[in-house]
């Protein structure tokens, strides 16, 4: 059923982000033609030129952080709660379609921030086609970023990945708990929000002193330590997996839809 | 078995009592009416019975298993208000009931919308109230379910819409099934009910078949129900 699940849920985040997406890599391409060299403009024509990339991307990441509260708090704890809730479905296979769903718009969401860069570089003239498809130029930037060789590389995608995975649970969970209580249900949300990351950063330093890895932290920075990455991943599962474990509890079995 | 036992059921929202001690057993190859004036409880057990809201004390069971995914396999429900995915059209929507309900009959829920002259490509947030709850209930009734619960199912349509709304769940509930239709509006549901509900305060006052309220207390279930619920 989960594959059913995400047939319905990824259009419909999708209905409200592609055509935002649209007007950002085309908002990309008119600063990077304002900003280029190549022809004479007025200056006015940059400055509106960049007021409009930035309101775009403002409201791509604005309305990125409100589709993924909304979907999960109508379609799960609102009105479509009434039908969503009756599907033959298990709590924890609706938890897993949203996590997955809204996972997959923050993936789409990286890649279109990259082409927007991209479109910027080669609309100004500061890219050509030519550099564009040259192997030299991706050699020179995976230099650039050195995060230590391709097994890191990889380590630091799936840790952002998990990262970005236990942050859209922690938004869920605080509105499952809110939605516990009858009266003042945001502010009950957002009071649970605050008591997670108050857990967070306790248990992120609590991780760093038990494995002694504070002073490594401090000294280093934080790719130099393989152990460090190993209780970065470990305390996101753990934060993530609660997270999971507490919307599904109260979805599964306190359920109270007004 | 039951289709439908309620045990000691009491369900609370802080210290408001919604419903309180009641118990209930609704066999197959009836057609319920659970009857009461607005506020007494109707929704709150409806939505118990579909796991919407957790129990305060007491059990609600349905073809003798804890209301869950194998329950919502077998139980149609009509809610009181939209609660499908506005941004749908009709079609989509019966793709939506097809994916998820292996009873759901997609010939017979076509045929119900022609009828009623539902375009199959408008979107439902385009539809007219009306409208969107004819679909909603046609969407309930082309399943082949084992209990129906339709929750005010003719409260916002128009007489002529209300007559067709009956006749649709009269010819297409089965004998195995049983359906349970909350309402406040009871001389125009009387004629189909077997068996009525009443319900007042959150508390169960009577249980009956149409049928012993004609003739033990002679009266129709309408004029009972003003006399029951009098101000």
């Amino acid at each position: 059923m989960l594959g059913k699940l995400l047939k319905y849920e990824i259009p419909a985040l999708g209905r409200k982000l592609i055509p935002l997406y649209i007007a950002w890599l085309v908002a990309s391409v008119l600063l990077g033609f304002a900003v280029g060299e190549t022809v004479a403009k007025p200056e006015i024509f940059v400055v509106i030129s960049a007021l409009i990339y930035s309101m775009v991307t403002a409201a791509v990441v604005v309305m990125a952080v409100i589709l993924v509260v909304q979907r999960y708090r109508q379609s799960l704890l609102g009105d479509e709660g009434y039908f969503n809730m009756v599907l033959p479905v298990t709590s924890l296979e609706h938890i897993a379609n949203k996590t997955i769903s809204a996972l997959i718009w923050v993936v789409i969401s990286v890649v279109a921030a990259a082409l927007s860069g991209l479109l910027i570089a080669l609309s100004s003239g500061a890219l050509s086609f030519r550099e564009l498809f040259s192997m030299d130029m991706w050699a020179e930037i995976l230099k650039g970023l050195d995060l230590g060789g391709v097994a890191i590389s990889i380590e630091f995608i799936i840790l952002a990945l998990l990262s970005a995975a236990k942050s859209i649970l922690a938004i869920y969970a605080a509105l499952t708990i809110g939605h516990q209580v009858s009266r003042r249900v945001w502010l009950a949300s957002i009071g649970a929000y605050i008591g997670f990351m108050i857990c967070e950063s306790f248990v992120g330093w609590v991780a760093m002193l038990i494995s002694g890895n504070m002073e490594s932290l401090m000294m280093n920075g934080p790719f130099a330590s393989q152990s460090f990455m190993a209780i970065s991943f470990a305390t996101t599962i753990l934060l993530g997996a609660a997270y999971f474990f507490l919307c599904n509890y109260f979805i599964g079995k306190r359920l109270n839809l007004d | 078995m039951a289709r439908i036992e309620i045990e000691h059921l009491t369900k609370m929202f802080g210290s408001r009592i919604a419903l309180e001690d009641v118990s209930l057993s609704l066999e197959k190859g009836q057609i319920v009416g659970l009857l009461g004036p607005n506020g007494s409880g109707k929704t709150t057990l409806i939505k118990t019975l579909n796991g919407l809201l957790t129990p305060t004390h007491g059990s609600v069971r349905i073809n003798d298993m804890t209301p869950g995914v194998e329950t919502k396999k077998r139980v149609a429900y009509l809610p009181d208000r939209t609660a499908l995915p506005e941004h749908m059209t009709t079609l989509q929507l019966m793709e939506l009931y097809a994916d998820f309900f292996a009873d759901f009959d997609r010939q017979k829920a076509e045929a119900m919308a022609e009828d009623l002259g539902i375009d199959f490509n408008q979107t439902l947030k385009k539809m007219s109230k009306g409208t969107k709850e004819k679909l909603q209930l046609i969407l309930v009734m082309a399943r082949k379910a084992d209990v129906y619960l339709l929750d005010e199912p003719i409260g916002g349509v128009d007489p002529a819409t209300r007559d067709y709304i009956l006749k649709t769940i009269i010819s297409n509930y089965n004998e195995d099934a049983v359906v349970v239709i909350s309402t406040h509006l009871i001389s125009d549901i009387e004629s189909v009910l077997d068996d009525v509900v009443f319900i007042k305060d959150g508390k169960l006052v009577l249980h009956k078949t149409a049928e012993q309220i004609r003739e033990e207390d002679g009266k129709s279930v309408d004029q009972l129900f003003r006399e029951v619920f009098r101000c």
